[in-house]
């Protein structure tokens, strides 16, 4: 698979807390998304849900250790498991993210920055190369939210972003609020970030809450604020039609709750679209 | 080496230790970011623990447990992807940190067999009938022979405290005798049981690839040639009834 069409729609990220929501009732969202390392294990609990729920919507893995950032190169095992779920669940895509999170002794489980050199480029862009072939499928990679930056930086990340993309053919997931977190973080402006990438490559655009600080932090533990709001409002003019969804992984409140955003959502992109 | 390559093993090293110096060129500034990773790093780790080890914590109370953790955490750092497995050795951990209070190891042990077996492989069961049918025209060679597969996710290991009033109650009741826990899956449930200790000997060393005439030999030793012939049949029929075997291994 070389390309990705775009998918019009509105999703949530499953959580267990909402297990039961999705395998009993009727959920009205679009798709699903599932981080891709909790339902890669070899049998269980887990994939029988997963099953349950890809029966009902469509799927989106999105994964956090495939480090394509990593000088180390990936990790085969991660690679050949993340393919058995590729196949198994037919997802609508794969996604990670920009990042490193382990170099060849430990794991860090987090999404480390990456210098935003044409070295790291070269080793981000061979990764991506080598998982995409491995795969047998394009991906969609993420913009992380950051709070360091590198006194070695050539470039700023939409530029890194937009190689990226241009060379391995990769689209982009476009986190919202990482675009925002990152501004604030880092003293750019978000508008200059969006209007610097390839909207054309764009097939999903995330939305989540953060703590706000002398660093803001990427928390995903409250709702979506008013400027992030406004922040998607602005792109997805820009964008068009595309996979929208809300993510939350700390303090998850009822499924309603969630629901209720993501309308906002909707509401947002059909009067922006319209216009 | 390449210059991503040292920069990555540098700000790795300074997220799993905080008393490395900062890089050159590198501001407080970036120290504060770099404090927000290392928290990050941490909390995400610690939290993975607490939820294998929920019962484990209980016992021990919430800030014993955090420091064992963030202990565990600091002399064993991450090497999988996968942060399903922060947990293991968590146990040996908990033996030394708590050693004058074993039953801490011994329930920190019980919840990773049964947090490794929720995810492991998917397999059929042979029972008592299935067994019978694949052993009809077995002769004595074939029996002297005989090896099972045990199912995936299972283990085992010697007890000093009664497993289900740890489990349950998270009370340290010790045993008369030690004991053998073994930890399966039953459909998608983790399960554990206690049974004394010449049978834990015999499925161990089985599980280990002995055959059946070996476990038997293993059982005359502990309890004496009268009793182990009829223990040993038992034993097998209550693996086969239980689940633990997936199929004879040739
Ligand atoms: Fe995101």
């Amino acid at each position: 698979m070389t390309s990705i069409a775009p998918f019009h729609g509105f999703g949530l990220g499953l959580r267990r807390t909402h297990y039961a929501d999705f395998l009993e009732g009727d959920v009205p969202v679009d798709f699903v998304e599932v981080i891709s390392e909790n339902y890669m294990v070899e049998g269980g609990k887990p994939l029988r849900i997963l099953e349950q729920v890809r029966a009902k919507h469509p799927v989106i893995l999105h994964g956090v250790s495939l480090s394509i950032g990593s000088a180390h190169g990936m990790d085969h095992d991660y690679l050949a498991k993340l393919k058995a779920l590729i196949d198994r669940i037919e997802p609508l895509w794969a996604s990670d993210h920009l990042c490193w999170t382990h170099n060849s002794a430990h794991n860090s489980h987090d999404l480390l920055p990456l210098p935003l050199t044409r070295e790291a480029l070269e080793v981000v862009c061979e990764n991506i190369d080598r998982a995409q072939t491995a795969l047998g499928r394009v991906m969609l990679f993420e913009n992380p939210s950051s709070y360091l930056t590198f006194p070695e930086d050539e470039m700023a990340e939409w530029e890194f972003l937009s190689e990226m993309a241009r060379r391995t053919g990769c689209y982009l997931l476009l986190d919202v609020n990482n675009v925002h977190v990152s501004a604030q973080n880092h003293g750019f402006s978000a508008q200059d970030y969006i209007a610097g990438l390839p909207l054309d490559r764009v097939r999903q655009i995330h939305l989540a809450g953060h703590t706000p600080g002398e660093i803001v932090i990427d928390t995903h533990d409250r709702e979506v604020c008013g400027e992030v709001w406004a922040l998607y409002a602005e792109t997805v003019a820009r964008t068009g039609p595309v996979a929208t969804m809300i993510e939350r992984d700390d303090k998850i409140p009822p499924l309603a709750e969630l629901l209720g955003e993501l309308d906002h959502a909707r509401a947002l992109a059909a009067q922006r679209i319209a216009a | 080496m390449s210059a991503l390559a040292q920069v990555q093993d540098a700000m790795l090293a300074r997220i799993l230790d905080e008393d490395l110096p900062l890089l050159p060129g590198w501001t407080p500034r970036h120290a504060a970011g770099l404090a927000v990773y290392r928290n990050n790093y941490r909390s995400a780790l610690v939290e993975a623990l607490r939820s294998t080890f929920e019962r484990t914590a209980r016992l021990v109370g919430e800030d014993s447990f955090e420091r064992a953790a963030a202990h565990h955490v600091i002399t064993h750092p991450p090497t999988s992807w996968t942060l399903d497995l922060a947990g293991e050795g968590f146990d040996a951990t908990c033996a030394q940190l708590f050693a004058q209070d074993p039953e801490v190891a011994e329930l920190a042990w019980l919840e990773w067999a049964m947090h490794r077996a929720f995810v492991a492989r998917d397999a059929a069961r042979l029972d008592g009938a299935g067994f019978a049918a694949a052993t009809a025209s077995y002769g004595d060679a074939d029996w002297a022979g005989l090896r099972l597969r045990f199912v995936p996710g299972i283990a085992l290991r010697t007890l000093r405290h009664d497993v289900k009033r740890l489990w349950s109650d998270r009370d340290a009741h010790l045993l008369e005798e030690v004991a053998c826990c073994i930890v399966w899956r039953e459909g998608e449930r983790p399960v554990f049981q206690q049974v004394p200790l010449p049978e834990g000997e015999a499925l161990s060393a089985m599980e280990r690839g002995a055959s059946f005439a070996e476990a038997c030999e293993l059982l005359s030793g502990l309890l004496g040639e009268d009793e182990a012939p009829a223990a040993a049949g038992a034993m097998l029929a209550r693996w086969l009834a239980e689940g633990l075997v997936e199929t004879l291994a040739q």
